[in-house]
């Protein structure tokens, strides 16, 4: 016992678990907000567009050490998720865990329809014409609300690309390759 | 207070005169507008529209469920880059890719 005035050693963490499925690539889903409850429930703040996933989730892997945790007990809210994870029964434990990340390994993504792509898939394509120029690679893409937008940099220029039938001709994720058909006045 | 209803929806006169001359050529081109106010008119829909968001003009396709919105309200004038993880966000490109 630390005499009057010592400071008692603080009790070390558990080392992280290590991911039960090294190498393998995660997608995150949601990121942990505040405890909820007294019963070791905390919010999730919905990172996916299948918020109804998480009824589903057994094991899910938070943080970017990919701690591999087992589901307790999840309620899908409008707006976000409560969810509990075995092992976690007070909010004070809850608490450390806020702002981190809940993953599920990419083999666990949710089935897209035909012409369905996850983000990831596209950001970084090269992107051509079918006339054979080259645009650039898509770095990011932009919600409108109407359809979705790529933003393609290229030779010091930004060219914006409209998801749409009329203009994106292939998607080839093997090679790496998006080819288009521009409108006129759209490059 | 809402706009007098003696005086309709406003739309930008030039812009909407761009529209009736793509509709009536059959034409289909991206007419770049900086009027994010002008309604969304029915002569609009199949068009694609380059609306200015303060820095560029975002193409944006117009379907009828659009139709009296304000063109601003699908060109975001804030853009959040997130924070670089991969997350389960969906893309519809409409072309089956070749796996």
């Amino acid at each position: 016992m630390p005499g009057p005035g010592e400071r008692r050693p603080r009790r070390r963490e558990a080392p992280p678990e290590p991911a039960s499925q090294v190498g393998t690539d995660f997608l995150a889903v949601g990121e942990i907000a505040a405890p909820h409850g007294v019963r070791g429930y905390f919010r999730v703040r919905i990172l996916t567009d299948f918020p109804q996933r998480f009824k589903k989730l057994r094991q899910v892997y938070l943080g970017e050490e990919h701690r591999s945790c087992e589901v307790q007990a999840v309620r899908v809210l409008p707006d976000r998720v409560l969810m509990k994870i075995v092992g976690v029964d007070t909010p004070e434990a809850a608490r450390p865990l806020g702002g981190q990340l809940v993953y599920v390994p990419v083999a666990d993504a949710m089935p897209l329809g035909e012409g369905e792509y996850y983000w990831y898939q596209i950001i970084g394509l090269e992107v051509w014409t079918q006339s054979g120029q080259h645009l650039g690679k898509v770095t990011d893409i932009l919600a409108t609300g109407s359809n979705d937008v790529y933003i393609v940099q290229g030779d010091g220029r930004e060219v914006l690309v409209p998801a749409i039938e009329d203009v994106i001709a292939e998607v080839d994720l093997v090679q790496g390759r998006l080819v288009i058909t521009p409108l006129p006045g759209m490059l | 207070m809402g706009r007098s209803l003696k005086k309709g929806p406003y739309v930008s006169p030039a812009l909407l005169k761009k529209i009736d001359v793509l509709n009536r050529s059959g034409e289909k081109r991206v007419i770049k507008t900086w009027s994010r106010d002008s309604t969304i008119f029915p002569q609009m829909v199949g068009h694609t529209l380059g609306v200015h968001d303060g820095r560029r003009h975002v193409p944006v396709y117009v379907t009828e469920n659009m139709v009296g919105h304000k063109l601003g309200e699908f060109a975001i004038t804030r853009f959040f880059r997130g924070h670089g993880h991969k997350s389960e966000k969906v893309t519809v490109a409409k072309k089956k890719a070749k796996t």
